[in-house]
């Protein structure tokens, strides 16, 4: 496997929990959001160093989905990052107690999310509301508050891998935006001109954004306190 | 024969007069030092140059042509590529590191402007933490780029706002700014230099060369924003920390008695790459982009956004706007 060419970015990527193992797909359906469907549509990008490629680096490693119903600045289509199962993502290393790369066992290399099915083996998972507490300890929904900040607010009973639109569309975990836009749809339309969000790696070329859950915890969105890094010791001078 | 006329315009009669050869100001003073310093070598007990082993000697012919290099601006393609093998060579035998220099250019049809959203910022300091590492800045001096405000939700007045806070952010009933080099379109800095160190590029971003500064940090006095450092003495970055990518006019070593600053980190966004600092923002608060692009994001929050400048009233033209959600 090529090494990814990106040198100072990469841990960056890797703190924020997308950067992955660069996993070409060679299949590809493309023609639905079910992220239990093998790379739906995924665009695996081949590794490419910065030193042999105009392609920002970091990109090279990313995998990303074109977005549905935004565009970007100027009327430009841009894509979202997306996790693959290589990396302990976001998801996993916010929600998750469990190292996913030692412990997760995945049924199909193909498969780029978690299912349920990957811990309980062979057994059908009953999604309920009230007792949320029973197993998944770490995850404490605060949020829809204003819904009821409970799992099938978002989640679908049947299948709590898929979320569940208010049309009654089911999407997989990657197109999670479609989910977050049905209120927050001010923000969506910045993210999509990047006035909110995160762009990666580069100014130029492709349009690679993070998708909402990798900065926001879907059950606690608000960014958490913490101290920050140390302040200046010089202070300054000459009255400006 | 008739007597050459030494008074056309014109290249000068070649006869073998030192007097009579062309030679302009600086290659004068290039042999005379070179003279001066040879003939206190010769004359005082300090170790002669023969008897220097050949590391030694290197070095000290690198520092000799790097005193007498001229400004960068100035410089041919093939003058400025032996002045960065000079100083990458000079980097590996006096600090052990092996870095990389460039001299990219701008990119045509680009115009660097940044944009800060002050209702996302929570005043983490992600930012100075990446920009210190990504520059290569004193570790020492703890000098810092970028400075964020902690100031009272209802009104900004940096005066009263805290760049020193040290508790949990963000704060109840706070908001955060954050300043540093505002690539102004009319420097006021660049314009009280002595020396023609510090110019604005073709993309916006003033650069210092640090080998013409002569520290008279004049544009230290005239810079609005404080965006300006000076190093009162020779920078120290532990070598396992050096950032090897460097640029001529960014993060390359600085040294005693120069001047330095943010340069939107150009070694990174002239290759398309962010900035440190809106790289490493954790709350999405940064934008950075190409002006000149009506499709870029920056242009998007410019024309979609309620955006403001600092001290606009100074006519500084600064290319770092404020907006909020």
């Amino acid at each position: 496997m090529p090494h990814p060419g990106g040198r100072t970015l990469i841990p960056a990527l890797m703190a924020a929990g997308l950067l992955t193992g660069c996993v070409a797909n060679p299949r590809s359906t493309g023609e639905t959001h079910d992220r239990w469907a093998p790379d739906s549509g995924a665009t695996a990008i081949a590794s490419a160093g910065r030193n042999d490629s105009l392609e920002p680096g970091a990109l090279g490693t990313v995998r990303a989905v074109r977005v549905e119903g935004w565009m970007g600045p100027g009327g430009r289509p841009f894509e979202v990052a997306v996790r693959t199962r290589d990396l302990e993502s976001g998801h996993a290393r916010r929600f998750g107690t469990i190292t996913l790369r030692t412990t997760l066992r995945s049924p199909s290399p193909d498969l780029v999310q978690y299912p349920c099915a990957s811990c309980h083996l062979g057994r059908t998972v009953a999604m309920k509301d009230t007792r949320i507490g029973d197993a998944h300890q770490n995850i404490q929904p605060r949020h829809p508050a204003l819904l009821g900040s409970v799992c099938s607010t978002c989640h679908s009973p049947d299948a709590v891998e898929m979320l569940a639109l208010r049309t009654g569309e089911r999407v997989g975990l990657d197109y999670g935006y479609r989910l977050c836009a049905q209120c927050h749809f001010a923000q969506a339309d910045d993210w999509a001109a990047g006035a909110h969000g995160k762009r990666l790696d580069g100014w130029q070329g492709r349009r690679v954004v993070m998708g909402c859950s990798d900065c926001h915890d879907p059950h606690r969105p608000a960014p958490l306190p913490r101290i920050p890094f140390r302040a200046p010791t010089i202070l300054r001078s000459g009255g400006h | 024969m008739e007597a050459p006329d030494h008074t056309r315009a014109g290249p000068r009669p070649q006869d073998g007069s030192l007097l009579q050869k062309p030679v302009d100001r600086r290659r004068a003073l290039t042999v005379l030092a070179g003279a001066a310093v040879a003939g206190v070598q010769a004359l005082s007990a300090c170790r002669p140059l023969t008897t220097l082993s050949e590391e030694e000697r290197e070095v000290k012919l690198l520092a000799w042509r790097e005193y007498i290099k001229g400004n960068y601006r100035f410089m041919t393609e093939a003058e400025r590529a032996e002045t960065i093998a000079r100083l990458e060579r000079q980097a590996l035998l006096q600090r052990g590191t092996a870095v990389t220099i460039q001299s990219t250019g701008a990119q045509p049809g680009v115009v660097f402007g940044y944009a800060f959203n002050i209702s996302k910022c929570k005043g983490f300091r992600s930012c100075v933490e990446a920009c210190i590492n990504e520059n290569n800045l004193d570790r020492n001096a703890d000098t810092q780029y970028i400075r964020i405000f902690e100031m009272e939700e209802g009104v900004i007045d940096l005066d009263d706002g805290d760049a020193t806070f040290q508790h949990e952010v963000p704060a109840e009933g706070h908001f955060y700014m954050g300043t540093q080099c505002f690539q102004c379109a009319d420097p006021p800095c660049v314009k009280v230099c002595p020396v023609g160190a510090t110019w604005q590029e073709p993309d916006g971003i003033t650069v210092i060369d640090y080998d013409w500064c002569i520290g008279c940090r004049y544009c230290m006095a005239a810079c609005p924003y404080w965006a300006r450092r000076f190093n009162w003495s020779a920078p120290n970055v532990p070598v396992p920390e050096v950032n090897t990518n460097q640029h001529y006019l960014g993060n390359r070593a600085r040294k005693t008695g120069v001047v330095e600053k943010c340069t939107f980190c150009i070694h990174r966004t002239r290759q398309g790459r962010l900035p440190a600092c809106a790289e490493a923002c954790p709350t999405g608060a940064r934008v950075f982009g190409n002006l000149l692009d009506p499709d870029s994001e920056i242009r998007w929050v410019l024309e979609h956004k309620r955006v403001f400048r600092l001290k606009e009233d100074l006519k500084t033209e600064p290319r770092f706007w404020y907006y909020t959600d």
